[in-house]
């Protein structure tokens, strides 16, 4: 094995030099193979760090409270969805359905820990409590137990009240995992009820739709009839900026989701793309071609106090701002021919390139600061191997690592609130109409879409 | 005369034939070398023809991106063994029949052999105590110090880890606090653990040392004023709990209003 990839090394070192360094490489090799060989052969690799074990949780089907007959519909609603919404936060060691034990305790009289910490449940932590409609209200009581401390079990309980409808039933639940995994995830918010914008293709227009966090509940946001792109959200949930094709060319809008309508931003020359939010809420930063070369600009909120921050021949688009200090844009420029990813300040100063080559699009930056994940295509050009895929970054140290592989073209990643899952389109044969969305953990495991096809551009909310 | 030149013309000749023996070798065992250096030349540019080269730029594949994964704020993974019964996917192979047990055979010529009793002791009288003292004796001070160690009684730390090689646990002084959210403590072990890198610590001077660091845990769930309680005597070791502490961004709400003070106890242990 080890003689076999010294070889292959060999190999790759002879092409990029000429014949004669190559033999005596080659040379060179045959005397070192020998005492390579009888090295380690193969390694191993473990983490010296903290514990594997992961806090194990148990849910409870939910008792049924009153007697009605929407009872049963929205009962498995709302089971279903916390269920998957503690597992899909990726912190928890949940106990399989069919492992718990096959009771609905209702109340704190009614639950017997020793029974939920036996095997093969071995719960620590169990989630119980009662559900019923009555007239058109639907009213829960949730409870979360410490099974290990006997004496003072009760983490959390939570009294719900809202219409008796199957969406209602559905963000309980959302609230009730949020703040489960507040109490114990150390730190880490819950991303139930965060909210994914994103384009959704339908006939020759692009409209903007949302969606919860798991794909439920897909609606239209915008119905202009042309052609929407990058809708990104305000860090407080109230507006969406984007870019819309008119008569002026693509310009940015401004849509008001509390007045469920758009507001207005003033109309610029040249093509206007890409917004991004600074943190604090109050600036907007986009790409504009007003002065005939795309570059980064920086306004307030309401399009006004524009300055250019980027000035250089070539192409610059897609910034984004650090979430954590604002003070920083990662964005894509064309200075140097294919697209690459660059930081700097907002002030335009300390500009630095992060990749080294290939075709970089569509950063977005880890909400701790830390990552950027973007789009890169590493071996771009004219019959050459490897797709766009889904990368991250540590910024401070700009190694990288892959996520998604082999799947077709990969295309704007975007953060969850938490920093631990990604939301990206992808398409396995390149084509927009087979475009859907996926979401994943941030290592890329617990990979799956979240939409039906023709769907593009997710942007993940920022609470 | 020509006696004289006789001896010139032979060592001429002699010398003439050395020199060519000499270029003659020396042509040989050039093209004996040339052709070695051209047959490992053509094998490996036939091996390379052979096969196509594949991968890419030596500079690029670093082993590098794997370090990176640990650095994603996930929680590790679990191993899934083979080896065990409830993680395998293959079904665990039946055990094997216990073989029919056979009694030994009695011997033929079995005698008992008597023990060798020890020797009884001795018996020696009993000595008396001797009678205490008629007048009043100073009693010895209090010491200040606890008997057994540096705190006052033994406390036992409402949270412990056991790791691959070292243990942590948490002791928070606010006993009441423990006792009623066992469950925050428990995150609060769980989260420094996790940010321990022990391999910071130096293996050899840091074994079977302990450190003690003590931190406050704000009311919104962040730590501050990490500071090194008892010194373990290995620096590398002291620095690298510090830092784990350090490296918390926060643990959660805390479910009281008052902040808390947390001891915890970094113990270094080889396996």
């Amino acid at each position: 094995m080890k003689r076999m990839l010294s070889m292959e090394n060999f190999r790759i070192r002879s092409s990029t030099h000429s014949p004669r360094w190559s033999f005596i490489l080659f040379l060179l090799l045959c005397s070192c193979v020998a005492p390579v060989s009888s090295a380690q052969d193969g390694f191993k690799t473990e983490t010296q760090s903290g514990s594997a074990e992961r806090l194990r949780v148990a849910v409870a089907s939910f008792k049924i409270g009153t007697v009605d007959p929407h009872n049963e519909a929205l009962h498995t609603t709302f089971d279903t969805t916390l269920y998957n919404d503690l597992a899909n936060a990726g912190i928890f060691d949940l106990v399989s359905k069919s492992m718990a034990p096959q009771v609905s305790p209702g109340a704190p009289a009614e639950v017997s820990l020793p029974q939920w910490a036996a095997a093969p449940s071995l719960a620590q932590m169990v989630a119980f409590g009662t559900l019923g409609v009555t007239g058109d209200r639907l009213a829960v009581n949730g409870f979360l137990f410490d099974v290990k401390n006997p004496q003072y079990p009760q983490v959390l309980a939570k009294q719900y009240g809202e219409t008796a409808t199957d969406d209602s039933a559905r963000q309980i639940a959302h609230r009730f995992a949020d703040e489960i995994i507040a109490r114990l995830g150390g730190g880490i918010s819950g991303i139930a009820e965060t909210k994914i914008y994103f384009v959704h293709l339908a006939g020759g227009n692009k409209e903007l739709w949302a969606m919860d966090y798991d794909g439920a509940n897909q609606h239209a946001i915008t119905h202009l009839g042309t052609v929407s792109l990058s809708p990104r959200v305000s860090p407080d949930n109230t507006r969406l900026a984007f870019s819309s094709l008119g008569h002026d060319g693509f310009q940015i809008k401004m849509y008001s989701l509390l007045l469920g309508r758009l507001v207005n931003f003033p109309v610029s020359g040249g093509t206007n793309l890409s917004p991004a939010w600074a943190p604090n809420g109050k600036d907007l930063s986009y790409s504009s071609s007003r002065t005939g070369d795309p570059e980064i600009w920086i306004s307030d909120i309401n399009g006004s106090g524009g300055r250019r921050v980027t000035n250089f021949r070539g192409p610059d688009v897609s910034p984004v701002f650090n979430p954590r200090s604002g003070s920083q844009i990662a964005w894509i420029s064309g200075r140097t021919g294919l697209p690459q990813l660059y930081i700097m300040e907002t002030d335009g100063s300390a500009v630095q390139r992060l990749t080294d080559g290939g075709y970089a699009t569509s950063p977005s930056w880890s909400p701790n600061g830390q990552f950027v994940a973007f789009a890169w295509n590493r071996k771009y050009g004219p019959g050459a191997p490897g797709g766009q895929d889904i990368y991250i970054m540590e910024i401070a140290t700009k190694r990288w690592i892959q996520l998604t592989h082999e799947g077709g073209p990969c295309d704007f990643p975007s953060w969850s609130p938490d920093g631990r899952h990604l939301v990206y389109a992808n398409s396995p044969d390149g084509r927009a109409e087979h475009m859907k969305i996926w979401t994943m953990l941030a290592d890329g495991t617990q990979r799956h879409p979240l939409t039906s096809t023709g769907s593009d551009m997710p942007n993940w909310s920022w609470k | 005369m020509p006696t004289e030149t006789i001896p010139d013309t032979i060592i001429a000749t002699r010398k003439a034939v050395s020199r060519e023996s000499a270029a003659t070798g020396f042509v040989s065992a050039l093209t004996l070398h040339l052709l070695v250096v051209g047959a490992i030349i053509t094998s490996a540019y036939i091996s390379r023809a052979r096969h196509p080269s594949w991968g890419q730029q030596a500079s690029e594949a670093g082993s590098i991106e794997a370090t990176m994964v640990a650095a994603i704020p996930l929680p590790p993974h679990q191993r899934t063994l083979d080896s065990g019964v409830l993680t395998s996917e293959a079904p665990s192979p039946a055990p094997a029949p216990p073989a029919p047990k056979a009694e030994p055979p009695p011997k033929a010529k079995e005698v008992l052999i008597p023990e060798n009793t020890p020797p009884k002791p001795a018996k020696v009288a009993e000595k008396l105590a001797p009678e205490p003292p008629k007048h009043p004796q100073p009693t010895a001070p209090e010491p200040k110090k606890a008997t057994t160690g540096e705190t006052a009684g033994i406390r036992i730390p409402q949270a412990v880890t056991q790791l691959k090689n070292g243990t942590a646990s948490v002791t928070i002084e606010d006993r009441t606090f423990g006792d009623r959210y066992s469950y925050y403590v428990k995150i609060v072990n769980r989260k420094v653990t996790e940010n321990w890198n022990i391999q910071e610590a130096d293996s050899r001077a840091s074994n079977g040392k302990r450190t003690i660091i003590v931190f406050t845990i704000n009311p919104d769930g962040t730590p501050s004023d990490p500071r090194i309680e008892t010194r373990s005597g290995s620096p590398t070791l002291d620095i690298s709990a510090l830092r784990a502490v350090q490296r918390v961004d926060g643990f959660g709400t805390l479910p009281q209003s008052m902040p808390i003070t947390v001891q915890f106890a970094f113990d270094y242990k080889q396996p």
